[in-house]
């Protein structure tokens, strides 16, 4: 079967499950859809370009309110606004990046952090724009070329983002940007010594991964149709560094598992330990880190081998 | 001019505290190069410290901090115990140590929010309000005192300093790499405790606090660079002054303020990423 075949396949059957769900288990897909978009965009800065950044998530938020106050408070058409929200997220994101990762050390972990905490503020202190704490609300997806997207139809959008992300990623890895990308990040000089520019390469993948998480908050922002602050809070940002080291960084199909854990494990944990799975996830993280580096994707590769 | 005399004494003593984080930083990586994203949380710890055995059960203010900061050693060095030693033992990539740290991050903060309930919490202050910002810088500059005389004038200090020069010249010279880094995981959470506890009357105790007074402590030491202690007071007085300034005279809500670590970061990446002081 070939590779285009194969995708189309996948796209119908995650798109076609949607349309066998209640409104409740539809709505857990959808965000959880969303998630996998957004691990896999982290893995690819995280894992495979070895960059540790908290601002995925806030980029995420920046895309979903950037979407919301183009078309309805600009009047900005619909391809319009997605382009510029895409733009925005991408200026921001070489603002923070290029001073960040000129030098060597975990500067851009901290500027992100610093990023992301202010991000909530700007979206707290936002007035009418931003509508502060309360967020924005009471807007619907204007119709495209005619028709309005609803319900199950909505996810066959957000699957459709989910195997594009995956798609460009899976290509990009296999090109000679990813492989600049491992090389930076297990040996900055042996990279820079094969004439890979350390700095813009680090750089473009910042970018990149922020506008596509930009792009997935642009989906969020129908699912639910409202934005607030708390949505958008650091322990989003931190839960995903956690799935991409649980389900094995570096790894397009670990980022998909360490998604699906844990973003499933809340419902399972919740009616036991109440709201402080996060704990649990903590405990998770340093065990994995300890004793199995590769994630679950490197239990699964031990099974394999023996 | 009283108004600005009244900003300068509060930024101060803000740029203390900053200056307190940013030294439990350095205390770490200097001799490891482990960036300790947690000193927030344990700051978090101390200032919980603080309204546990101060206000709830009542103990007299020099004995509850002693108390405090040894049990911030104690957290400081079982950290580094079970997240950091494990690791350097197997030989990983630094960049381990660094994210099972942000692990201990989170289960520190979840804790304190499932020991203390999310609601802030007063603790007091040993002299009453007036007094309270002269107690946090006098008892900061002997903290940075006592850390400046350790490095320049004991032996053991100059084994930390040969240890974050040369790692492996210094193991084969005969210092113990594993009990420096055990020391510096401890006086690290000393400081970082020293500094929750202190800012604690101001800002309350709060499981949220740690973050930005980790993003505070790290742009401090930014500023005034890694290779000097007296360059963390420096660049938390500077930072504290930047945002208190930034606050009172630019027509900004208040919430802005959280913005001057950002522009300040960037800044000074840009164009001084060595600090302000050089390392001798």
């Amino acid at each position: 079967m070939s590779s285009l075949a194969r995708w189309l396949a996948l796209a119908l059957l995650l798109g076609g499950a949607a349309f066998f769900m209640s409104g409740y288990y539809n709505d857990v897909y959808r965000k959880l859809l969303l998630w996998i978009a957004l691990a896999l965009g982290y893995n690819f800065l995280f894992g495979i370009c070895g960059q540790v950044a908290f601002s995925h998530f806030a980029f995420y938020g920046m895309g979903a309110y950037a979407i919301v106050i183009f078309l309805f408070q600009l009047h900005l058409p619909l391809p319009v606004a997605i382009v510029l929200g895409v733009l925005l997220c991408a200026l921001i994101a070489l603002a923070v990046a290029i001073p960040s990762t000129r030098l060597e050390g975990f500067y851009l972990a901290l500027a992100t952090l610093a990023l992301a905490q202010l991000f909530i503020v700007v979206l707290n202190e936002g007035g009418a724009v931003t509508g502060g704490t309360g967020g924005l609300v009471d807007y619907r997806l204007p119709p495209v070329f005619g028709a309005r997207i609803t319900g199950p139809w909505y996810t066959v959008v957000i699957v459709a983002l989910v195997l594009g992300t995956a798609a460009v990623l899976r290509r990009l890895d296999r090109s000679w940007f990813g492989r600049a990308c491992r090389a930076v990040r297990d040996n900055p000089e042996a990279a820079a010594a094969m004439g890979v520019n350390v700095a813009q390469t680090r750089v473009i993948a910042f970018t990149l991964t922020s506008a596509l998480a930009g792009l997935a908050g642009m989906v969020y922002a129908f699912v639910d149709n409202t934005v607030n602050p708390p949505i958008f809070g650091l322990e989003n940002a931190f839960l995903l560094l956690f799935m991409v080291i649980v389900g094995g960084a570096g790894r397009h199909a670990g980022a998909v598992i360490g998604a699906i854990l844990l973003y499933l494990l809340p419902f399972v944990l919740s009616p036991l330990i109440g709201h402080h799975h996060a704990v649990v996830f903590g405990v998770l993280v340093v065990a994995i880190i300890l004793w199995q580096p590769h994630g679950l994707i490197g239990v699964y590769d031990g099974l394999k081998r023996s | 001019m009283q108004d600005f005399l009244e900003l300068a004494v509060s930024a101060t003593a803000s740029g203390c505290i900053y200056g307190l984080v940013a030294l439990a930083y350095l205390l770490m990586i200097r001799p490891t190069g482990i960036i300790n994203f947690a000193v927030g949380e344990w700051a978090m710890v101390g200032a919980f410290g603080g309204f546990l055995l101060l206000a709830k059960l009542d103990w007299p203010y020099p004995l509850g901090m002693a108390a405090i900061l040894a049990f911030m050693l104690l957290v400081g060095w079982a950290t580094e115990r079970v997240a950091v030693r494990p690791l350097a033992e197997k030989g990983a990539p630094l960049l381990a140590p660094i994210l099972a740290l942000l692990g201990a991050l989170v289960v520190f903060r979840e804790s304190i929010s499932l020991g203390f309930g999310p609601d802030p919490h007063q603790v007091p202050e040993p002299f009453g309000f007036e007094h309270q910002k002269t107690f946090m810088i006098a008892t900061t500059l002997a903290v940075f005192a006592a850390t400046w005389f350790f490095f320049e004038k004991t032996l053991f200090g100059k084994a930390f300093e040969a240890v974050s020069l040369n790692r492996k010249a210094a193991a084969l010279m005969g210092i113990n790499l594993s009990r420096v880094t055990a020391l510096s995981f401890g006086a690290g959470g000393v400081a970082a405790g020293l500094a929750g506890l202190l800012v604690a009357p101001n800002i309350s105790a709060h499981y949220l606090m740690g973050v930005p007074l980790a993003i505070q402590g790290f742009t401090a030491l930014v500023i005034g660079g890694v290779g000097r202690v007296e360059g963390a007071l420096l660049g938390g007085l500077l930072l504290a002054f930047a945002e208190q300034l930034t606050v009172r005279y630019a027509p900004l809500p208040a919430g802005y303020a959280q913005g001057v670590p950002l522009l300040l970061l960037m800044l000074f990446l840009l164009a001084r990423p060595t600090g302000l002081l050089r390392s001798r």
